[in-house]
């Protein structure tokens, strides 16, 4: 078991909107992430996952909560301390044609962050760019190239050598790898867990795909409306035993499963996070809700080791 | 059999190398058609060419497809209005995006309704409210007096399906139907495509780059890359016994859930 490098405990952000209201991206969120592992973060649009994944950047602050990395609560940094404190959290984006300045060479965009920390001579940039290209798996020469004259998975790759080049001790990647197409998303996923393998990165991983999730992530954690459902060690995943998790496993199409098979369809639709139902955020879309559901709002709680729930009922599945 | 293209190539512009070349299948009534391969594979630009609305300049350089005996190629604009629309019609990625945002839907359903039909504005109106409630849209009033942001991503994907097959069409051509909407939605919107071909009879076409919803729906199956079909047969051969490399490959890239895992 190793160590717990970053542990966000009971963050809540709330933007306010027109009315006095406001809107909950992240209701009471509390988990640990440990040293060189990968925690998925899974959910479908609008479930507060990027909102989870700026307060943990630094770039939001939160309403409340604690964010402890490195025995600080990093929401709580200004100044100096906060730039410094990017040093060791990187982030690799969505769309990584719009990551990168067009204007810019590779070489200089690897290098930039190097530069901004003081840690490198001018004289050696090109020979750290090119060991950086060395090591995401691209010809050293691509040095001279600008980002419009690379493919998309060439760009991410870019960007991951980006990322890496400050030898961070946690990057956090948002759907890193939905912009690309199925056979580059898995070239880019052994590259991480290559990096991971050498270099014990800790990978904060923001993803709506549960396969792509199940296949490198220690540890998952699902969320919906704001709210943390369930979270699970990534190889227990078929056990999970939250509705809404088994929901997300069904809804999952493969080209293993028999043709024309009948498909559970969970009926409804996410209901808006301005008007969120009483109790259960899931209990309108749930099959099996019942009375409590609708008056109390169930607790994350541990049902075994490492898998915590938040169901009043969660589903027997032996 | 209902379509029958041969020996397909298109061209864009004053480009002499044709973009995709070689494309030939068939496809019977009430059959389903999947076409996968990944970005730049030129899948799009068939379907798009099968309904004669090939963007920037292209053509069809090569080749012929049969729709019901016709020869499409060499038809006039005033023949496919009356084909387009109504024997065959699309169902796009974004259906919000196919709309005009500043007019309401039902404003736009009901012109589109009149202008393949003789019904008056009443009719029209009702014709629609049926469509929409067989799409399972609640409150189908309300759809219609709404603009397209006002609805989600899923909803705006039912009324695109409506609208594509208010007319019946044999034939759907239905363009990354899925591919903008959260997992959930996938499955359901997945669920009422099956539904309503099997329910009317249509063929369809349907171009993904996801091999699970292609593997669900389809019947056949055809393969791209770069411009040429790699392989193609029944869904079920292709899948559990592919031929060609970029096949296999394709396949066994596939996140799924009983992979090895990579940690």
């Amino acid at each position: 078991m190793s160590d717990i490098i970053m542990s966000v405990e009971n963050l809540t952000k709330k933007f306010p909107v027109d009315g006095g209201k406001f809107l909950t991206a992240c209701d009471n969120i509390t988990f640990n992430v440990r040293k060189g592992e990968t925690v998925g973060i899974v959910g479908e649009s609008g479930c507060g996952k990027t909102t989870l994944l700026k307060a943990i950047m630094n770039m939001q602050s939160p309403t409340s909560g604690k964010i402890m990395f490195r025995g600080k609560d990093i929401t709580k940094l200004t100044g100096e301390e906060k730039r410094q404190n990017y040093r060791h959290i990187q982030m690799v984006f969505q769309d990584p044609t719009a990551a990168f300045n067009p204007k810019m060479k590779i070489r200089d965009i690897i290098c930039e962050p190097l530069i901004n920390f003081d840690l490198i001579d001018r004289s050696d940039i090109d020979s750290k760019a090119r060991e950086l290209l060395t090591q995401v798996d691209l010809p050293p020469d691509f040095v001279d190239r600008y980002p419009h004259n690379m493919s998309g998975g060439q760009r991410q790759r870019v960007a991951i050598a980006r990322a890496i080049a400050l030898e961070p001790e946690v990057i956090a990647c948002d759907e890193a790898t939905s912009a690309l197409d199925v056979s580059v998303q898995d070239t880019i996923i052994k590259l991480l867990v290559k990096l991971q393998r050498e270099k014990g990165i800790t990978y904060i991983f923001i993803c709506h795909d549960l396969a792509l999730v199940s296949m490198f992530s220690h540890r998952i954690a699902v969320m919906y409306l704001g709210n943390m459902m369930e979270k699970i060690d990534g190889d227990k995943l078929k056990s999970a035993r939250h509705p809404y998790t088994r929901a997300l496993l069904k809804a999952v199409f493969s080209t293993e499963q028999a043709k024309n098979q009948y498909i559970e369809i969970l009926p409804g639709e996410i209901p808006s996070p301005l008007d969120m139902p009483s109790g259960c955020p899931f209990r309108n879309r749930c099959l099996n809700c019942q009375e409590l559901c609708a008056k109390e709002k169930p607790p994350f709680r541990e049902i075994e080791a490492n898998h915590f729930v938040a169901c009043h009922y969660p589903i027997d599945i032996a | 059999m209902l379509l029958d293209v041969k020996n397909l190539a298109v061209s864009y512009g004053k480009n002499q190398s044709p973009t995709i070349q070689g494309v030939n299948f068939k496809l019977d009534e009430g059959k389903i058609l999947a076409i996968v391969g990944e970005s730049g594979s030129g899948k799009t630009t068939v379907i798009r060419a099968i309904l004669n609305v090939l963007p920037g300049g292209g053509h069809v350089s090569e080749g012929e497809i049969i729709f019901e005996g016709k020869n499409l190629c060499t038809l006039d604009e005033k023949s496919w209005r009356s084909i387009r629309g109504k024997d065959m019609s699309m169902i796009f990625q974004d259906s919000g995006a196919m709309m005009n945002p500043i007019h309401t839907i039902g404003k736009q359903f009901i012109e589109y309704i009149q202008t393949h039909s003789d019904l008056n504005k009443q009719a029209a109106y009702e014709k629609a409210i049926e469509k929409l409630t067989l799409m399972n849209l609640p409150n189908p009033e309300n759809i219609l007096k709404s603009y397209t942001f006002e609805l989600s991503g899923g909803m705006r994907q039912r009324v695109g399906i409506a609208m594509a097959i208010t007319f019946q069409p044999k034939l759907l051509l239905a363009d990354e139907p899925t591919s903008a909407l959260d997992v959930t939605t996938q499955a359901q919107i997945v669920g009422e495509l099956m539904f309503i071909t099997r329910g009317t009879g249509a063929a369809m076409i349907i171009v993904t780059h996801n091999l699970g919803v292609a593997s669900y729906l389809s019947d056949d199956l055809i393969v791209m890359s770069q411009g040429k079909v790699v392989e193609s047969g029944a869904t079920v051969d292709v899948i559990k016994n592919p031929q060609h490399e970029y096949t296999k490959s394709l396949l066994s890239s596939v996140p799924e859930m009983d992979r090895c895992r990579y940690v």
